[in-house]
């Protein structure tokens, strides 16, 4: 049960708070707080700090070319964000469809990455993007950590219990690159990812692909990077064929499990389909091609 | 919208706005959890948890020594009466006594003054159990040597046309001529296995119980949809007298069968009354997903049709077996509904259908909005289109073909009257028709079905108030339809005033007369009787008046636009405030109504056995569903694009009503049909008992509806030859999607719900999922939530 309640307005009090108060925990939206503890998943904890009224967390924007986000930045201002979908197309795919529109409004993009969930959306996009996030505690100042490493169990990051996430950057992105969030959605809203899958694809100026990154969402504890499948599409031809063999080495190399959402066949059956229609996107989208927003509804030119 | 057939067509009624609109939609409305007290007390329920097992201990001791505990009841504490649905079966008692038979099933009750403290002495009570086989498949539940639900069921009683014994709780038939016969002669018979899987109603109001002692009598606010049930039912199992209980109802936050029968107000009232306070029970949404034992019915439908070549069905046989989980409830009566449905309104000569109700561990399943409609209708009208194929005949013809006419025979030789059943086909497939050329993997599919509707003894009040402004009190219960909301459109009418002159007292035992609740379509169909009769009574007492101010005869006078006057002569006219002032000073205007439920159509159930009161449908609705739907093969996803819902509802009364009834029963229905049903694990429990993963259908996903009204009046029907029409758009939709999704892939789907999953393995493997276990999985990974 709470018991401890506190709304500073600073980012130093906050992490004063953080630092005195073992058992206290940040909170922005609470999209994930409160329907876990309402399910009876996890308790409320004994301390909370609600972070919603700091100012500063709020700022976002872009700076020197980089998406800069402040932890409190919602799924709406970003879905919205005429820049975000110009040049992180991935992430707008994301927040575009996490909840529902009163999720978006309300939830974070600090909470939904220290809220480690397997099926975040903004994780993977974040990760194929190369982005870091800023962490700061009281008396040792910020530090970097790459989106990728920051999850390292469900609901466990990196960060130590004091420190607080100030800050999402998303570096400027590549020449002649784009990039694309899918998952498999069973509706149109409230959903969470059975399987989903981000990537940002590099073409040559011969139009073959040059770089490839890819992430997975719900495969594995945590979302995480599909080496194999990057590996598949090193120097290849951008083409169906091999988004194709890429999907299928991320599938192999997957290890999904039976849940109530779906079976583990299933689920790497879906990861092969989620896989190559992100694929097609991103390049599509390097390509200059328009891909509507978000990529989840669109395959081969066709709305799903 | 709507179009008039047959005689007697009136005047369209004007769009009705209802009178409890505003306060919902501003959230001014109370709902029952809304409802202040001093002294409140909290209750919480113990859940056993676990779906079969013995009880060997219950230690409240350290529960009751807890800060804030006022009273923890378990079923020492309250009179061992063993209760049932209606009677059919009294296989239950109000808390476990002894064996746990669901993992919803209330084992003790605590009532502290905080929630926190009622959740943390419910943790706190001591149970010692002993696991028993948990009965889970009702096929072997049906096999001798089955571990048994209930192991003392030869000692309960019983409805006489019922003979429960081992795990079957009721056996019913549907016969007609010689089916076997007519099938073994048939040159082309066609068999099929469909299974659905149990769903839930999801009511947005979880359930909600406040009770309230006052000396020897309790009052009990409860989101139930049938208060009158409730009461005679809490009543028994206290053993107090009807009268000293009262049941009311707030504004209720949905229902869709789930909040019908009678659930926890008999715990609440006697945990009030053992902890001396008010006392209120608010289900969690988990709870919500587990306790009320009201779900649908998971189903087995055996089928087999003989057919002529030329696609004239010859003869039916069927088996149903209806899961109807740990306790029987009113099951066995939907054993019958099932058959009938499954026979539906085609032209059958020779009908042999079965329905079992099977125990087992289950959730108890029951009346659930059109309750086995749905599943009954989604399987016998896929079989359709595949009896279509087999003799080359394209669906629309094949139904059009063996549709029920005016004269046909029902399938207890019901004779039935002249009915939208072929009107609807052809309306709805040129609606759906007109969405122009499919696209990529894109197709229609077309169910037609009926649905009856449930004649029954309903009472209300009309009273002219000393202003002239008029009341219906009425015993009616307002489930979210609107049905209560729309019965001063009927007063209005036969009085010459308008529907916004009259007030409405609803929904409390204490106040107005009998009636069944909001169930089985039948507010408007029965209350609406009573209300014209009572209207008419009103209007006699009016017109006598008037006739001694107006010095004319009663026979010359007219009731309209709020006067009393002489027909032809406009100036010879009184106000109705007038007379009611003049009625005040003596003999008020005062009228009760209870119309004579119509009487069952003529039909022969001579061959029919466990005969419940469904051997024939009354006034029956008739429908069909078109929808087109887009599949993504690669994944099985199907996105539906529109339904059009055709239906027959004899008489339309209040075409806002009528249209929000087809438009929220679409949605719901393809809930059902592609996205919702419970999972199970190994062990019987519930895996997606949460709105996480319970997916219901959003307003994101809800297609293009377009509604068609038909007006086939019923001789025997509701006020002006209506016909119900709560439940039957629920029906057909599934079937419609199903038949789609085969026309788009060439698979066919026979497991319900038809989820992606089930959809991709049928195109991929050709697998229908009939022979499919609800698969147990493993568990649910922690923190799989997103957001942030």
């Amino acid at each position: 049960m709470t018991t401890r309640f506190a709304a500073p307005t600073t980012i130093e009090a906050a992490l004063a708070i953080l630092s005195a108060d073992r058992d206290a925990r940040p909170v922005a939206g609470g999209t994930d707080l409160v329907v876990a503890a309402r399910q009876g998943r996890k308790p409320l904890p004994a301390s909370i700090v609600a972070i919603d009224r700091i100012a500063e967390l709020a700022q976002h924007g872009v700076s020197d070319r980089a998406l800069v986000l402040g932890g409190l930045t919602t799924h709406d201002w970003i879905a919205s964000s005429a820049d975000v979908a110009a040049i992180w197309a991935a992430l707008a795919d994301a927040a575009s469809i996490i909840g529902s529109p009163a999720t978006r409004a309300t939830g974070t993009i600090g909470g939904n990455l220290m809220n480690a969930s397997p099926a975040a959306e903004t994780t993977g996009p974040l990760i194929v993007l190369g982005a870091n996030v800023m962490l700061r505690a009281i008396g040792r100042g910020s530090r970097i950590v790459p989106v990728e490493g920051l999850a390292v169990a469900p609901g466990r990051t990196v960060a130590s219990a004091d420190e607080l996430l100030t800050t999402v950057i998303v570096p400027p992105q590549p020449e002649n690159s784009g990039s694309a969030y899918v998952r498999l959605e069973y509706r149109r809203a409230m959903e969470i990812a059975v399987v989903g899958a981000a990537a940002r694809v590099t073409l040559s100026d011969d139009g073959r692909i040059a770089a490839a990154r890819i992430a997975l969402t719900s495969v594995a504890p945590t979302v995480v990077r599909a080496p194999e499948a990057e590996a598949a599409l090193a120097s290849g031809t951008a083409d169906p064929s091999t988004f194709r063999a890429a999907a299928e080495a991320a599938a192999a190399a997957a290890q999904p499990i039976d849940d109530v959402r779906a079976s583990a066949e299933y689920r790497r059956a879906m990861l092969v389909v989620v896989v190559a229609r992100t694929l097609a996107a991103a390049v599509a989208r390097a390509r200059g091609e328009a891909i509507p927003m978000p990529a989840s509804r669109w395959a081969h030119g066709q709305e799903v | 919208m709507s179009e008039s057939q047959g005689e007697g067509a009136e005047p369209a009624v004007r769009p009705w706005i209802r009178p409890d609109g505003q306060a919902k939609a501003t959230g001014q409305a109370h709902y029952t959890a809304d409802l202040a007290f001093s002294g409140l007390a909290h209750a919480r329920l113990l859940l056993a948890g676990r779906v079969h097992a013995r009880i060997i201990r219950i230690d409240t001791a350290r529960a009751r020594a807890m800060p804030g505990v006022l009273a923890i009841l378990t079923q020492d504490d309250v009179p061992e009466r063993r209760y049932g649905s209606f009677d059919f079966v009294l296989d239950r008692t109000l808390f476990a006594r002894d064996v746990v038979r669901f993992e919803g099933e209330v084992v003790a009750a605590v009532a502290a003054l905080t929630p926190d403290q009622a959740a943390a002495a419910v943790a706190a009570i001591e149970v010692d159990y002993a696991d028993l086989p948990p009965v889970l498949d009702v096929e072997a539940a049906l096999q001798p040597g089955s571990p048994l639900v209930h192991d003392a069921i030869a000692t309960y009683a019983h409805d006489l046309n019922l003979d429960p014994a081992g795990n079957l709780a009721g056996r019913s038939t549907i016969v007609k001529g010689d089916a076997a016969g007519a099938i073994a002669a048939a040159p082309i018979v066609v068999s099929e296995r469909y299974v659905a899987d149990m769903a839930h109603p999801v009511p947005i109001e979880p359930h909600t119980v406040t009770a309230e002692w006052s000396g020897d009598r309790v009052t009990i606010q409860s989101s139930t949809q049938v208060p009158f049930y409730a009461r005679t039912k809490t009543a028994e199992v206290l053993e107090i007298p009807e009268h000293r209980i009262r049941v009311a109802v707030s504004h209720l936050g949905g229902g869709f069968g789930g909040k019908c029968d009678f659930h926890f107000e008999g715990h609440v009232a006697a945990l009030a009354r053992a902890a001396r306070r008010p006392v209120r029970l608010v289900l969690s949404r988990r709870e919500e997903f587990l306790a009320p034992d009201k779900v649908t019915h998971a189903m087995v439908v055996d089928i087999e049709t003989g057919l002529n070549e030329d696609g004239t069905i010859l003869a039916r046989r069927a088996r149903l077996i209806l899961d109807c989980g740990a306790y029987a409830s009113d099951t066995p009566i939907l054993g019958q509904v099932a058959s009938m449905m499954i026979a539906g309104p085609y032209r059958i000569p020779h009908v042999d259908i079965e329905a079992l109700s099977v125990y087992t561990n289950r959730t108890p399943s029951g009346s659930v909005r059109a309750p086995t409609g749905p599943q009954a209708c989604w399987a016998v009208e896929q079989h359709h289109d595949v009896l279509a194929a087999r003799v080359g005949l394209d669906p629309v013809e094949f139904r059009r073909r063996n549709l029920v006419r005016d004269g046909d025979e029902g399938p207890t030789r019901q004779r039935h009257e002249g009915n939208g059943a072929v009107e609807t086909l052809e309306r709805a497939v040129a609606a759906i028709l007109a969405g122009g050329p499919l696209g990529p993997h894109e197709a229609i599919g077309v169910a037609s079905g009926w649905w009856f509707s449930a004649p029954g003894p309903s009472g209300a009040f009309v009273r002219i108030e000393g202003d002239g402004s008029g009341r219906i009190v009425t015993g009616a219960q307002e489930n979210g339809t609107g049905a209560v909301m729309a019965l001063p459109i009927l007063a209005a009418e036969e009085l010459g005033m308008r529907p916004e002159d009259f007030a409405i007292t609803y929904q409390d035992t204490d106040a107005g007369p009998y009636d069944g609740g909001s169930s089985g379509s039948q507010t408007t169909f029965n209350n609406g009787r009573a209300v014209v009769e009572a209207a008419r009574e009103v209007r006699r007492q009016l017109l006598e008046l008037a006739a001694v101010a107006l010095e004319a005869s009663v026979a010359d006078l007219e009731l309209r636009d709020g006067h009393a006057g002489v027909v032809g002569s406009p100036d010879r006219r009184i106000s109705i405030a007038e007379l009611a002032a003049t009625a005040h000073g003596g003999a008020l205007l005062l009228a009760r109504g209870s119309g004579m439920p119509p009487e069952a159509p003529e039909h022969d159930a001579s061959m029919c056995v466990g005969r419940l009161g469904f051997e024939s449908f009354a006034a029956p609705t008739f429908f069909c569903h078109a929808a087109r739907i887009r599949v993504d093969p690669a994944t099985g996803i199907v996105r539906t694009l529109k339904v059009v819902a055709a239906t027959d509802v004899g008489r339309v009364l209040n075409e806002t009503g009528a249209l929000g009834q087809m438009t929220g029963g679409v949605v719901m229905a393809l809930g059902n049909a592609t996205t919702e049903g419970t999972v199970f694990g190994a062990d019987g429990r519930q895996r997606n008992a949460s709105l996480l993963d319970y997916k219901l259908l959003t307003s994101a996903d809800a297609p293009e509806i377009e509604a068609i009204f038909v007006e086939f009046p019923a001789s025997n029907g509701g006020p002006r030859g209506s016909k119900g029409v709560g439940e039957p758009p629920i029906v057909a939709t599934a079937g419609a999607v199903a038949n789609a999704i085969a026309a788009a892939t060439g698979a066919r789907v026979r497991r319900l719900p038809m989820t992606p999953e089930r959809v991709w393995r049928a195109v991929r493997t050709g697998d229908d999922g009939a022979a499919e276990a609800n698969a147990p999985f493993g568990p649910v990974p922690i923190g799989a939530a997103a957001g942030g």
